[in-house]
C-alpha cells in the first residue's frame, strides 16, 4: 500500500500545503498559522521515520517537460544517503519549529514567518530526495528564495533587507556556475538523471571531466559558504534565530555538502584536490574569523562556516582515501568521502542547531541583547540553557567521547593518511575552535552581569527548553553507533576504523589541542570580560585579524562600486538612449499619434461615413483592375 | 424543376431549432396578450427558460450525432457540423443578450415583450444565414438580421440610441445595396448561356463555384464577387467598412451592443467562411491580396483607434474591429489548402471571443446607468476592491481578449497565428503580432485602473461621483462566474471542444 515514493510525494505536499494555506487564508491569523507549521514539520518527522526506517530504497521517475530529446522528468532517488540526510532534515527542523513558538512568541507577523518556514521545509526535501539535476537544481533555487524571505524577515531593519540582497546575489554566483555545470552535464551524458550518470561513468571513468565536477562544486561553494562565497552567511544572522539554526547552521548550508556526495562518482582526482584545498583554506579562515567577533551568532556563524570546511575537506579526503585504499572502499551503500562527509554533517547539525538555539535562547531571555561582552553571569540566571549549551560547546571544540570529537576525528584520521599537510591545517582549525568558543562561553556564562539586559535575563520558556534538551542529548551521544539504527548505520559502517596505536594517538592530539584552545581562551578572557581582551593587550594582531577577515568584503565592495556598478551604469544609458528611448517610446509615440489619427477619423458625420463606404470600393476597384 | 419535386425536398426537420425558435418568439407574443399585466415580468424569464431547454436539446442532438446533415429545401440551405456549431453559438448568445436585456430593461419605461421576441427572430433568422446555400435564401436571411438591428439599436429611443439607429440604418442599407448588386451582376453573368458553365440557377453555390471556377477572369464576376464581399465586410465590421461601429455601438443599449459585437459578427463570419472556402474561387487571384490587405488594415486600424479611447462601448467596439481583424486572417488562412482546418480555428475564436466579451459586457450591462451610453474607464476605479466578482470576471474577459496565457483567448490566437503561419502569411502574421502588443496597451489601461489602486496617480477627491453598484441577483452572478471560469478552462483545456470544432 504504502510506497517510498509515495510517501516522498506526499514529504512535498505537507510542507507546500502548509505553507499555500498559509499564504492563501491565514496571513493575519498568526495562532492557525503556528499550529499548520509546526503540524506539518511534526508530520514530516513522522513520514520520514516510516520512510527510513521501514521502507526499502527507491528511485522513480516520470517525465515532465519534453522539447526534442531533451527531457525534463520529476523523480525521487532514495537511498541510504538521501535517508541520512532526511533524516536530519525532518528531525532537526522540527525540534526547531518547536522552539519557534517560544521565540517568535509576540512577534508581528509571525504567520509569514511560519509559513516560509514550511515553504523551506517543502524544498529542503525537494533537494535531499531529487534523482536528477535539474530537479535538484529547481528545490536549490527555492531554498535560496525561502532563506532570503527569512533572513530578510525584519523588513524594518535596513540591515535585515542589505543581508537577504547580499545572500541571494552571492548565491546567484555559485548557482551561475553550478548551472552551466549542469547543461554541460547534460551535453556530456544526455541526461541529468543521478542512477543514470552514475552507470555511466561507472562504465567508462573517462567520462567524468574535471571541469563538470568543479561547475557543480560552485554551487556547493555558494550555498555552503565556501571560500570566496562565505561572505553572506554571517550576514545572515540578521534573520531570526530559529532560521539561523535551521538554515543557515542544520540544513541548508549542509545542501551543498550534500550535493557533492550525491554526485561523488562525477569526481575527478584533480577536482577533488581543488575541493580539498578550499574545505581546508575555508576551515582555517573563517576559524580566524571568528576570534574577533563579538555578536554571539557572528561566532557561531564563522564557526559554522569552519565546519562546513572540514565538511568539504572531509568528503574530499574520504574520496581521496578510498581512491588509495581499495580494500577499505566501503559500505556497498556510501563511499567513504559521502560518510565522512555526512557524519559531521549529521553530528555538526546537533551541536550547531543546538548552540544557535542556545544563543537564541539567551538572546531571548537578555531582551535581544547579543553582543557577548553585554552578557556575563548567564549560567545562574538560566541554568537549563547553560547546561545545554556547554554540551553543544563540548561537541563542537570536540572534547573526547563527544559526539563532535569522533566525526572531526575521522577527519583528521583522513587527512593523516592522505595528506599531513590538511592535516595540519585542520588542526590549527581545531585549536582555534577550542579557543574562540571557550572565548564565548566563559564571557556569556561566567563573571557577573555586564548590562541591565544580562542582569535582568529570564530563564525561557518550556517550549524552548525541550528542544535544547532534546539535542543536548544528541550532541552528546550523536558520535556513538547506537544512535544510527539500520539503515542509518552505514554511516558508521562506511568509514575505515584506525589501528588502537592511531587511535590513541589521535585521541591524545585531540585532547592537548582542546586543552591548549581552553588554555589559551581561559588565560586571555579569565572568568569572563566586559570587553574584548585581544583588542585592547594585542591591539597590532586584533587588527590584523579584523582585516583578514574583512578583506573579502573590501575587496568585493571595491569590485562593486568601481567595475559592476560602472558597467551597469553605461548599460543602462544605452538602454535608455536605444531600447527604452528608441524602440519603446519612440514606437509608443509612433502609435499613440496613428491612434489619435484614427480617432479623428470618427467624425459623427454620417455623410462622411458614406464617402466612407464609396472610398472602399473604389480601392477594391483600384486593387481588382489597377488605375 | 418543377414545384411537386422541390416540395418534396423540404426537410422540415432539418430546420427544427430555427422553427423552435420562432414559435417561442410568437409564445412571447401570445404570452403578453394572455397573461395578466401583473404577470409580465415572467415572459422574459420563459424566453430564457426556452433558450436554454432548446440548447440543451440542440446540444443532446449534436453530441448524439443525430441533426440532420446535407442538403435541404432544394438546396437552399446545407446543414453540416460547422452549421451545428454556429448554431449553438448564436443561442448561447441569444441567451446571454436576453439574459442582459431583462436587467438593462428593468430600469427602462419601455414595452419589453418585444425586445425579446426580436431578439429570437433575429437569432433563427442567424441561424439559417450561416447555413445558407443559395443567395437568395442569404439574401432574405440577411435582411431579417438586419431589420432586425434596425429596431434593436434605436429601442431605448433615447437621442442617442436613435441616432445610433439612423446611421445603422443608413449605412446598413448601402451596404445592403451593394451586396444586392454584388448578386444581381452574379446572377446575370452566370446566366449567360454564352459562357462555360452557365447555369439557369445561377444563384445555388455550387452552380455558381463551378461558373466562377471556370470563368475566373471574367470582369463582371470579379466586380460582383467584390460587392458581395463588401456588403458582408460591412457585417463583420471590416476596414473600410467599419466605420459606423463605435457610434452605432455607443448609441445602442449595452445587451444590443453585446449581440452586435458577437451575434451578428458572427454571422458575417459565417456567411464569409461559407463564400471564400465554399463559392468563391479565391486561389491566387485578386479576392485573396483584397482579403491580406483588409485583414491587416483591420487589425491595424481597430487597435490604434483603441489606443486613445476613453469609452468603454467604443472601446470595445474598436477592439472588436481588431478582433474581426484576427478572424480575418484566419478566414484567409482556410483559403490555402495547407491551412484549410483554419475554419475550425475561426469557431473556436469565435466561442472564445463570445466568452470574453460577454463576459465584459455583462459587467458593462450591469453597471450603466440609465442613459446606457457607456461608462468611462476612469470610472472603474476600485472596481475590484468595491466588488471582486465584477472586477475578477473584468479582469478575466479583458486579459482573455487580450490574449494572454493562460486565459482562452491565447489559445484561440495561437491557433489563428498557426493557420496563417501554415499558409505562409508572414508579412500579415507580423501585423497581426504587432496589433495584440499594441492591444495590451488599452486592455491592461483598463484592467489597471479597475483593479489596481496603487496605479493611481492623483488620489481622488472624497466627494467625486462614485460609480454606483447595484447588488446582483443570484442567477447574473453564477452566469458572470461561469463566463469567467469557462474563459479560464478554455485556457487549460480545449480537448472536447478542438475536437467537436474540428472540420478539416
Amino acid at each position: 500500500m504504502l510506497s517510498p515514493e509515495l510517501l516522498a510525494l506526499l514529504l512535498l505536499a505537507v510542507p507546500l500545503t502548509s505553507a499555500l494555506l498559509i499564504a492563501f487564508f491565514f496571513r493575519r491569523a498568526g495562532t492557525i498559522a503556528q499550529v499548520l507549521s509546526v503540524g506539518a514539520a511534526g508530520a514530516i518527522a513522522l513520514i520520514a521515520g516510516h520512510l527510513i526506517f521501514r521502507m526499502g530504497d527507491a528511485a522513480v521517475s516520470v517525465p515532465w517537460l519534453t522539447l526534442g530529446d531533451f527531457s525534463l522528468s520529476l523523480g525521487f532517488l532514495i537511498n541510504p544517503l538521501s535517508k541520512v540526510m532526511l533524516g536530519v532534515v525532518a528531525f532537526v527542523g522540527f525540534l526547531i519549529h518547536v522552539f519557534a513558538l517560544g521565540y517568535m512568541k509576540g512577534d508581528t507577523s509571525i504567520a509569514r514567518f511560519f509559513g516560509c518556514m514550511s515553504f523551506f521545509m517543502f524544498s529542503m526535501l525537494g533537494i535531499v530526495l531529487a534523482d536528477n539535476l535539474a530537479m535538484l537544481f529547481i528545490f536549490w533555487e527555492l531554498v535560496g528564495v525561502s532563506s532570503y524571505l527569512l533572513i530578510g524577515y525584519y523588513l524594518e531593519r535596513p540591515s535585515a533587507v542589505a543581508a537577504s540582497n547580499k545572500a541571494f546575489i552571492t548565491n546567484r554566483v555559485g548557482d551561475f556556475g553550478f548551472l552551466i555545470g549542469i547543461a554541460w552535464a547534460w551535453m556530456q551524458f544526455k541526461t541529468l538523471n543521478l542512477t543514470e550518470i552514475s552507470a555511466q561513468i561507472a562504465a567508462d571513468p573517462s567520462l567524468a571531466l574535471t571541469g563538470i565536477a568543479l561547475l557543480l562544486f560552485c554551487g556547493a561553494v555558494g550555498k555552503s559558504g565556501q571560500m570566496p562565497l562565505h561572505v553572506w552567511l554571517p550576514d545572515a544572522m540578521e534573520g531570526p534565530t530559529p532560521v539561523s539554526a535551521l538554515i543557515h547552521a542544520a540544513t541548508m548550508v549542509a545542501a551543498g555538502i550534500y550535493l557533492l556526495c550525491r554526485i561523488h562518482f562525477m569526481m575527478t582526482a584533480d577536482a577533488l584536490n581543488v575541493v580539498l584545498i578550499v574545505g581546508v583554506t575555508t576551515a582555517l579562515y573563517a576559524g580566524v574569523c571568528a576570534v574577533t567577533q563579538k555578536d554571539i551568532k557572528k561566532i557561531l556563524a564563522y564557526s559554522t562556516v569552519s565546519q562546513l570546511g572540514y565538511m568539504v575537506a572531509a568528503f574530499a579526503l574520504g574520496t581521496m582515501y578510498a581512491a588509495k585504499h581499495p580494500e577499505h572502499a566501503g559500505h556497498a551503500a556510501l563511499t567513504v568521502g559521502a560518510a565522512a562527509a555526512m557524519f559531521h554533517l549529521t553530528t555538526h547539525a546537533f551541536f550547531k542547531a543546538l548552540l544557535f538555539l542556545g544563543a537564541g535562547s539567551i538572546i531571548h531571555g537578555c531582551h535581544h541583547e547579543q553582543n557577548i561582552f553585554k552578557m556575563g553571569g548567564i549560567a545562574k540566571k538560566m541554568p537549563v540553557t547553560f547546561v545545554t549549551f556547554t554540551a553543544g560547546y563540548v561537541a563542537l571544540i570536540g572534547f573526547p567521547w563527544v559526539s563532535g570529537f569522533w566525526s572531526k576525528d575521522t577527519i583528521l584520521y583522513l587527512a593523516g593518511q592522505v595528506s599531513p599537510v590538511a592535516e595540519k591545517f585542520l588542526l590549527a582549525g581545531a585549536l582555534l575552535t577550542a579557543f574562540y568558543m571557550t572565548r564565548l562561553w566563559v564571557t556569556v556564562f561566567w563573571d557577573r552581569p555586564k548590562s541591565d539586559h544580562s542582569d535582568h535575563a529570564h530563564e525561557s520558556p518550556m517550549v524552548m527548553l525541550v528542544p535544547l534538551l532534546v539535542l543536548a542529548v544528541l550532541a552528546i551521544v550523536g558520535g556513538a553507533n547506537l544512535v544510527y539504527q539500520p539503515p542509518l548505520d552505514a554511516l558508521v559502517n562506511s568509514l575505515p576504523h584506525p589501528d588502537a596505536a592511531t587511535h590513541h594517538r589521535l585521541l591524545v592530539t585531540s585532547a592537548v589541542i582542546v586543552a591548549l584552545g581552553f588554555v589559551g581562551g581561559r588565560l586571555l578572557y579569565g572568568w569572563g570580560a566586559a570587553n574584548d581582551r585581544l583588542e585592547t593587550s594585542i591591539r597590532p594582531l586584533h587588527a590584523l585579524l579584523v582585516g583578514v577577515q574583512r578583506c573579502f568584503d573590501v575587496a568585493y565592495n571595491w569590485y562593486v562600486a568601481n567595475v559592476q556598478q560602472r558597467v551597469a551604469e553605461l548599460l543602462g544609458f544605452l538602454e535608455h538612449l536605444l531600447i527604452s528611448g528608441l524602440v519603446v517610446r519612440g514606437s509608443a509615440a509612433v502609435a499613440g499619434v496613428l491612434g489619435i489619427a484614427a480617432k479623428s477619423l470618427q467624425t459623427g458625420n454620417i455623410h462622411g461615413y458614406v464617402y466612407w463606404f464609396l472610398g472602399g470600393l473604389l480601392a477594391f476597384w483600384f486593387l481588382a483592375f489597377g488605375f | 424543376m418543377d414545384y411537386q419535386s422541390l416540395a418534396n425536398a423540404n426537410t422540415w426537420s432539418a430546420i427544427a431549432p430555427e422553427i423552435a425558435l420562432g414559435l417561442l418568439a410568437l409564445g412571447l407574443l401570445v404570452l403578453e396578450i394572455v397573461l395578466p399585466r401583473a404577470h409580465h415580468r415572467l415572459i422574459p424569464r420563459a424566453a430564457l427558460v426556452g433558450q436554454l431547454a432548446l440548447l440543451a436539446g440542440l446540444l443532446f442532438t449534436i453530441s448524439r450525432d443525430a441533426g440532420f446533415h446535407g442538403a435541404s429545401f432544394g438546396g437552399l440551405l446545407v446543414h453540416s457540423g460547422i452549421g451545428d456549431a454556429f448554431r449553438v453559438f448564436f443561442l448561447l448568445t441569444s441567451t446571454l443578450v436576453t439574459w442582459m436585456g431583462i436587467g438593462a430593461l428593468e430600469r427602462q419605461t419601455l414595452p419589453r415583450v418585444e425586445f425579446f421576441h426580436i431578439v429570437l427572430v433575429v437569432t433563427g433568422a442567424m441561424m439559417l444565414l450561416v447555413q445558407s446555400h443559395h443567395f437568395v435564401m442569404l439574401f432574405v436571411a440577411l435582411e431579417t438580421v438586419t431589420v432586425g438591428f434596425y429596431i434593436l439599436v434605436s429601442y431605448f429611443r433615447s437621442s442617442t440610441s436613435l441616432e445610433a439607429g439612423l446611421k445603422y440604418l443608413i449605412l446598413g442599407a448601402l451596404s445592403s445595396a451593394m451586396l444586392t448588386f454584388g448578386i444581381v451582376l452574379l446572377y446575370g453573368v452566370a446566366g449567360n448561356k454564352a459562357l462555360p458553365g452557365a447555369s439557369a440557377n445561377a444563384l445555388g453555390f455550387d452552380a455558381l463555384h463551378t461558373f466562377l471556377t471556370l470563368n475566373a477572369g471574367n470582369t463582371v464576376a470579379i466586380i460582383g464577387m467584390i460587392l458581395v464581399l463588401c456588403g458582408v465586410a460591412f457585417k463583420v465590421g471590416a476596414v473600410p467598412f467599419q466605420i459606423w461601429i463605435p457610434d452605432v455601438y455607443q448609441g445602442a443599449s449595452t445587451p444590443i451592443t453585446a449581440f452586435l459585437a458577437v451575434g451578428s459578427k458572427a454571422a458575417g463570419f459565417g456567411v464569409l467562411l461559407n463564400l471564400v472556402t465554399q463559392v468563391f474561387p479565391v486561389g491566387d487571384s485578386v479576392l485573396r491580396h483584397g482579403l491580406v490587405f483588409v485583414a491587416g488594415a483591420t487589425i491595424l486600424f481597430g487597435n490604434l483607434a483603441a489606443l486613445t479611447q476613453r469609452n468603454t462601448k467604443r472601446l470595445m467596439g474598436l477592439s472588436g474591429v481588431s478582433h474581426a481583424g484576427y478572424l480575418l486572417l484566419g478566414v484567409t488562412a482556410a483559403t490555402y489548402p495547407a491551412a484549410k482546418w483554419a475554419s475550425g480555428a475561426v469557431v473556436f475564436y469565435l466561442f472564445v471571443y463570445m466568452a470574453a466579451s460577454m463576459a465584459v459586457f455583462g459587467v458593462l450591462s450591469h453597471l450603466a446607468k440609465t442613459d446606457d451610453a457607456g461608462l468611462e474607464t476612469d470610472e472603474f476605479v476600485d472596481l475590484g476592491k468595491r466588488s471582486p466578482l465584477l472586477g475578477g470576471v473584468l479582469a478575466v474577459g479583458l486579459g482573455s481578449l487580450a490574449g494572454i496565457p493562460p486565459l482562452a483567448g491565447f489559445i484561440g490566437k495561437v491557433l489563428l497565428f498557426i493557420a496563417a503561419f501554415q499558409a505562409g502569411l508572414y508579412g500579415l502574421l507580423g501585423v497581426a503580432i504587432a496589433g495584440v502588443i499594441l492591444s495590451i496597451y488599452y486592455y491592461f489601461g483598463w484592467i489597471k485602473m479597475a483593479l489596481f489602486e496603487f496605479t493611481r496617480v492623483v488620489p481622488r477627491e472624497p466627494g467625486a461621483l462614485e460609480l454606483e453598484i447595484r447588488a446582483m441577483p443570484l442567477g447574473g452572478r453564477v452566469t458572470l462566474a461561469v463566463l469567467g471560469l469557462a474563459t479560464l478552462v478554455l485556457g487549460f483545456f480545449q480537448g472536447p471542444v478542438s475536437q467537436w470544432l474540428n472540420f478539416g
